[in-house]
C-alpha cells in the first residue's frame, strides 16, 4: 500500500511563507511602479479620454500583474518544492487532500471583488466617454479605400488623408465610411471607432497636446488596407484658423471659378441627353434611372435640398457637377437610400462652360414647369 | 464481496459482454470508413496534424513578409490570402478538430467505459465531411484566396476575391460536422457511461467535452446560417449586409460572433480538460476541487453565449448595449480563475514528475493566465477602444489558442500517445520540444502586446507608414518576432521527429505507463477493438491515489501485453 499523507506538522511545504511574503512585496512594488508609470513618455496623451483611459489600464495592469504573477511563482515554486525525488518509492504519492472549502470561498471572493472594482472603475470611465463634451468642432471623416476624407463646416470641398483640429477645443468627429467597414483610430487619443456604411458614430475628445499624430484603419478593407492612414495636426486655434482660410483659399481658386451667367440652356438640354440623360430623368425626383429625376430641382417642395445637403441654387449645383457624388451619405433618410454614385467633371468630360450651360438647362427646367 | 454498484442514470447498460460487433476484416473498412470512434479520433488526428503543419508554415509567410516594414516578400493581396488561412485553417481545420473530434473520440468513449459513440454512422459522417473541408479552404488559393481575416467582416468579404466563396461553403461543411459531433458527444456521454459512473464520478475530461458538446450544438448553427447569407449576398446578389440596399454590415458581427465566442470556449474546454486529467496522473494527487473544476466549465459554457457582442465594442452598437457585455465578460473571469486557482492548488503536496506532458501542463497554467488576464483588459470597454484591432489583441487570442488549446494538445499527445500506438515516445525530446517551445512562443507573442499598444494594427501587410516615429523601433520587434516564430516552427520538428521515431523504433508501451487512474489506461495499449468486454462498473471518481482501482468486472484480457488483434480475441459472438 502507497504512503498516504505528509505529516501534519509539515505545514504548508518547505518555504511557503517566504515565498508569498517575498511575492507580495514584489506584486506591492511592481504595482506601485505600474501606478506611477508615465505612459504619455512613451506614447503621448494627446487627447482628453487618453488620461482616463490610461489610469484605468494601469490599475487593471496593477491588479493583472499581481495575478499572473502568484499564479505563475506558486506554479514554478510548488513544481520545485513538490517534485519527485530519487528516493522517492516508486508508487509515492502526494498529500491526498480534495478541497478546502474555505480557501476556495477566498478565491472565489477575492475575484469576485476584484472584477467588481474594475467592472465599477470602467463603467465611471465609460460614462465620462458618454458625456465627453464635443460639438464646440463638429467634422465628419468618411472612409474610402483606401484614404480618409475629411469635411469640415466652413470648407465647401473635403480634404483628403489630412486633418486639423485645434488644440483645447471640444471636437466631434462624425464617422463613417462610402463603402466598406473602416476604423478610425488615433493612438494618442486612445480611442478607436469603426466607420460603418450606413451608420454614423461620434468621436469626441478634446485635444491637448499640439502636434502631429496618425490616423490609422485598424478594420481590414482590401488590398492596401496597409496603406490607409491619414494624419491628424493638432494645431494652436491660429494655427487652425489659418490652415481652414488656407484651404478655402486653395478650394476657390482651384480647377478656375466657373461663370456661371454665360450658360445657355438649349446647349446645356444636349450635354444633358449626352452625358446625363443615361442615369438621370428630367421628371420629379422619385423618377429614378440611377441617380434621382432632375426635373423640379428648385422647386421640389419634399426634396428641397440637393443630395449633398447643400441648397438647390445655381453654384451648389455646379458643385455637385464639379466634384461628382460619392453616394449616400444622406443617412437620416429624407432623400431614401440606393442614390448611386456620380463621377466628378474629370470623369465626366466636363469644360467650365459644359457645367455652366448644364445649370442654366437645369434651372430652365424647374422655372419652367 | 457484494458492493451494491449503482445504477446508471437513464441508461440500461448490460454490464455482460453480448453485443460486441465483430471487427471488420477489409482495410477500408479498418482504416478508411471505420466505425470505431477510435480509427475515427485517429484519422482526425491525421488530419488535424496536416492542416495544423500548412496552417503553421503560412504563420511563417507572414512572419518573413514582416521583418522588412515596406513587406515586399509577397503582395498585399497574397498576405491578406495567407494570414485568412493561417486563422481559419488553426482554428476550424486544426483545433476544433482535434480537441473534439480527435482527443474527443478517441478518449472520452473510453474514459466513460462504452465501446463506441452514441451514433457511429453519423462520426464517420462527420469526420468524412472534415478532409474535404479542410482542401476547399486551402484550395481556394488556387482561385483567389479569401483576404478579410477569419472574421470576413462584409461588406469587404462580399467584394473579396472568389475564393471567399468556397471559404464560406468549407466552413459551413465544418460547421455541420462540428454540430453532428456535439450531439453525438451528448448523447454519449449523457446515456452510455458505464454503471456506477454517476455525474460526479465522470473524468473531467469527460465534463469539459460535454461543456462543449453543448457549445458546438447550439452555437455552431448560426455561424451556418450567417455564411449561408454571405455566401448568396456574394452569388446571388441578396442583400443581407449592404447597407446600400437595406441589409446591415452589422448583423454578420452578431451572428458570427454568436457562434465564434462560444468557439473559443469549444477550443479551449477541452484543453482544460486535458490539463485537469495530466495534473493529478502526474503529481500523484486528486484534483483540487473536482466540483468547481467540473461545474466551472459548465457555467464558462453558458455564460458563454451571453458575452458575444464584447467583439464589437467599436462596431457601433447602441452604448447602452456595451455595459451588460461588458459585465458579463468580466464574470467569466471568475470560473476560469476557478479552474486555475484549483490546478495551481494540485501541485501543492504533490509527488510532481517532470514528463513532457506535465511540464506543457504546467506551462498552459502560465501562459493561459497571461491570456486571461489580457483578455479582462479587452472586456473593458474604455480599454478596448485603443486595443481593439491591434497586435495587442493577435497576441491576446495566441496566448489564449496557442498557449492555451495547442498547449493542451502537445499535453495531450505526451499523454496519450502510448495508448493509441502502443509504443512509447522520447521523453527527453519531450522535454527539448517543451522548452524551445515555451521560451519561442513568448518570446514570439510577448512582444506583440507592445507593438499592438504602440500603435501597430493587425491585418497589414506594411507597416512603413503607420507609425513613422517609432518605425525603428517597430522593425526591430518584429524581425525579434519572425526570428521566435522561426524557432517556434522548428520546435514542432522535434515533436514531428519524436512521433515518427516512435512509431518506427519506439519501446513497447505497456497498458498503463503512468500509473493513470482513468479507465483507458487499464485496458491494454492500443485498446482492443471492442475497448471493454465486459462494461466495468464504477465506484468513485479516478483521482483517488492510494487506493484500489475503482472499477468492478474489468476483464483481464483487455489488459493484455501483447497487443490483441480483435481476431486473437474471439468475440462472444464468434464463441
Amino acid at each position: 500500500m502507497a504512503q498516504v499523507a505528509a505529516p501534519r506538522s509539515q505545514g504548508l511545504g518547505p518555504g511557503f511563507w517566504p515565498v508569498t511574503i517575498v511575492m507580495t512585496v514584489v506584486n506591492i512594488i511592481l504595482g506601485i511602479y505600474i501606478a506611477t508609470f508615465d505612459i504619455n513618455k512613451y506614447l503621448p496623451e494627446a487627447a482628453a479620454p487618453a488620461g482616463d483611459i490610461d489610469l484605468l489600464f494601469k490599475f487593471m495592469a496593477a491588479i493583472g500583474n499581481a495575478i499572473f504573477l502568484y499564479v505563475t511563482v506558486y506554479v514554478v515554486y510548488f513544481a520545485i518544492v513538490w517534485r519527485r525525488r530519487p528516493s522517492d518509492a516508486p508508487d509515492a504519492i502526494g498529500i491526498q487532500i480534495h478541497d478546502a472549502p474555505t480557501l476556495e470561498l477566498w478565491w472565489t471572493i477575492i475575484p469576485s471583488v476584484l472584477v467588481i472594482i474594475i467592472a465599477i472603475f470602467s463603467v465611471k470611465i465609460w460614462m465620462n466617454l458618454q458625456n465627453a463634451s464635443g460639438d464646440v468642432l463638429t467634422m465628419e471623416a468618411i472612409g474610402h479605400q483606401f484614404k480618409f476624407e475629411f469635411r469640415y463646416p466652413n470648407l465647401k470641398s473635403s480634404v483628403y488623408d489630412e486633418m486639423h483640429v485645434p488644440v483645447d477645443t471640444p471636437v466631434t468627429v462624425q464617422v463613417t465610411s462610402s463603402d466598406v467597414i473602416h476604423s478610425f483610430w488615433v493612438p494618442e487619443v486612445r480611442l478607436k471607432y469603426d466607420m460603418v456604411p450606413g451608420l454614423v458614430q461620434s468621436v469626441r475628445f478634446t485635444p491637448n497636446r499640439i502636434g502631429k499624430y496618425r490616423v490609422i484603419c485598424t478594420e481590414f478593407c482590401g488590398t492596401n488596407h496597409a496603406n490607409m492612414f491619414a494624419t491628424m495636426y493638432i494645431d494652436s486655434p491660429q494655427d487652425f484658423n489659418r490652415w481652414i482660410a488656407a484651404q478655402a483659399k486653395l478650394q476657390a481658386s482651384s480647377g478656375g471659378a466657373v461663370a456661371l451667367q454665360g450658360g445657355t440652356a438649349a446647349a446645356g438640354q444636349t450635354l444633358f441627353a449626352n452625358k446625363c440623360s443615361s442615369c438621370h430623368s428630367v421628371g420629379p425626383f422619385e423618377q429614378k434611372i440611377v441617380g434621382p429625376g432632375l426635373g423640379k430641382l428648385l422647386s421640389d417642395t419634399t426634396h428641397p435640398n440637393l443630395v449633398t445637403g447643400e441648397k438647390p441654387n445655381a453654384v451648389d449645383i455646379s458643385h455637385v457637377l464639379i466634384k461628382g457624388y460619392q453616394g449616400p451619405d444622406d443617412s437620416q433618410g429624407k432623400n431614401g437610400p440606393s442614390l448611386g454614385a456620380m463621377p466628378n467633371r474629370d470623369a465626366n468630360g466636363l469644360s467650365n462652360s459644359d457645367i455652366a450651360n448644364l445649370v442654366a438647362y437645369l434651372t430652365s427646367l424647374s422655372q419652367s414647369k | 464481496m457484494a458492493i451494491a454498484v449503482p445504477h446508471p442514470p437513464g441508461g440500461h447498460i448490460d454490464t455482460h459482454s453480448d453485443h460486441i460487433h465483430p471487427a471488420p476484416r477489409t482495410f477500408i473498412g479498418k482504416y478508411i470508413f471505420s466505425l470505431d470512434a477510435k480509427v475515427i479520433g485517429v484519422q482526425y488526428m491525421i488530419a488535424g496534424l496536416l492542416f495544423f503543419c500548412i496552417s503553421g508554415l503560412l504563420a511563417e509567410v507572414v512572419r518573413i513578409q514582416l521583418m522588412r516594414p515596406e513587406g515586399g516578400f509577397v503582395s498585399n493581396d497574397t498576405y491578406n490570402g495567407v494570414y485568412t488561412l493561417h486563422a481559419s485553417g488553426m482554428i476550424w481545420m486544426t483545433i476544433i478538430p482535434l480537441v473534439t473530434g480527435g482527443f474527443g473520440n478517441y478518449v472520452m468513449p473510453l474514459m466513460i467505459g462504452a465501446r463506441d459513440v452514441a451514433f457511429p454512422w453519423l462520426n464517420l459522417v462527420s469526420f468524412w465531411i472534415f478532409p474535404p473541408a479542410g482542401l476547399m479552404l486551402f484550395g481556394s488559393f488556387l482561385i483567389g484566396a479569401p483576404d478579410a481575416g477569419w472574421t470576413e467582416y462584409p461588406p469587404v468579404s462580399v467584394q473579396g476575391p472568389p475564393g471567399t466563396s468556397l471559404w464560406c461553403a468549407a466552413i459551413f461543411l465544418i460547421g455541420i460536422s462540428s454540430t453532428m459531433t456535439g450531439l453525438n458527444f451528448m448523447v454519449t456521454i449523457m446515456k452510455m457511461r458505464a454503471p456506477g459512473m454517476t455525474f460526479t464520478r465522470m473524468p473531467l475530461f469527460v465534463w469539459a467535452q460535454l461543456a462543449t458538446a453543448l457549445l458546438n450544438m447550439v452555437a455552431t448553427v448560426a455561424l451556418s446560417a450567417a455564411l449561408a447569407a454571405l455566401f448568396m449576398e456574394r452569388q446571388f446578389g441578396v442583400p443581407f449586409y449592404d447597407p446600400g440596399r437595406g441589409g446591415s454590415p452589422i448583423l454578420w458581427q452578431h451572428m458570427f460572433w454568436f457562434y465564434s465566442h462560444p468557439a473559443v470556449y469549444i477550443m479551449i474546454l477541452p484543453a482544460f480538460g486535458f490539463i485537469s486529467e495530466i495534473l493529478p496522473t502526474f503529481a500523484r494527487k486528486p484534483i483540487f476541487g473536482y466540483k468547481m473544476i467540473a461545474f466551472s466549465s459548465i457555467a464558462i459554457a453558458l455564460l458563454g453565449f451571453t458575452v458575444w457582442a464584447h467583439h464589437m465594442f467599436t462596431s457601433g452598437m447602441a452604448p447602452w448595449m456595451q455595459l451588460p457585455f461588458m459585465i458579463l465578460t468580466m464574470i467569466i473571469a471568475v470560473p476560469t480563475g476557478l479552474k486555475v486557482f484549483g490546478w495551481t492548488a494540485t501541485l501543492w503536496g504533490g509527488k510532481i514528475e517532470y514528463h513532457p506532458a506535465m511540464l506543457f501542463a504546467l506551462g498552459f497554467i502560465v501562459v493561459f493566465t497571461l491570456g486571461g488576464v489580457t483578455g479582462i483588459f479587452l472586456s473593458s470597454v474604455p480599454v478596448d477602444l485603443h486595443w481593439h484591432g491591434t497586435y495587442a489583441v493577435v497576441a491576446h487570442i495566441h496566448y489564449v489558442l496557442f498557449g492555451g488549446s495547442i498547449f493542451g494538445v502537445f499535453a495531450a499527445v505526451y499523454y496519450w500517445w502510448p495508448k493509441i500506438t502502443g509504443r512509447m515516445m522520447s521523453n527527453k525530446l519531450g522535454v527539448l520540444h517543451f522548452w524551445l517551445t515555451f521560451v519561442s512562443f513568448n518570446a514570439t507573442f510577448l512582444p506583440m502586446h507592445w507593438l499592438g499598444l504602440m500603435g501597430m494594427p493587425r491585418r497589414v501587410a506594411q507597416y512603413s507608414d503607420t507609425t513613422p516615429l517609432l518605425i525603428n523601433q517597430f522593425t526591430i520587434v518584429n524581425q525579434f518576432i519572425s526570428i521566435s516564430s522561426f524557432v517556434l516552427a522548428a520546435s514542432t520538428l522535434v515533436l514531428l521527429y519524436n512521433m515518427a521515431h516512435s512509431l518506427i523504433a519506439g519501446k513497447k508501451a505497456p497498458p498503463n505507463p503512468w500509473n493513470a487512474r482513468t479507465l483507458e489506461w487499464q485496458i491494454s495499449s492500443p485498446p482492443p477493438y471492442y475497448n471493454f468486454k465486459k462494461i466495468p462498473a464504477v465506484l468513485k471518481n479516478p483521482y483517488e491515489f492510494g487506493e484500489p482501482l475503482p472499477y468492478l468486472g474489468l476483464d483481464p484480457s483487455d489488459k493484455d501485453d501483447h497487443h490483441p488483434s480483435p481476431t486473437d480475441h474471439p468475440t462472444p459472438a464468434h464463441a
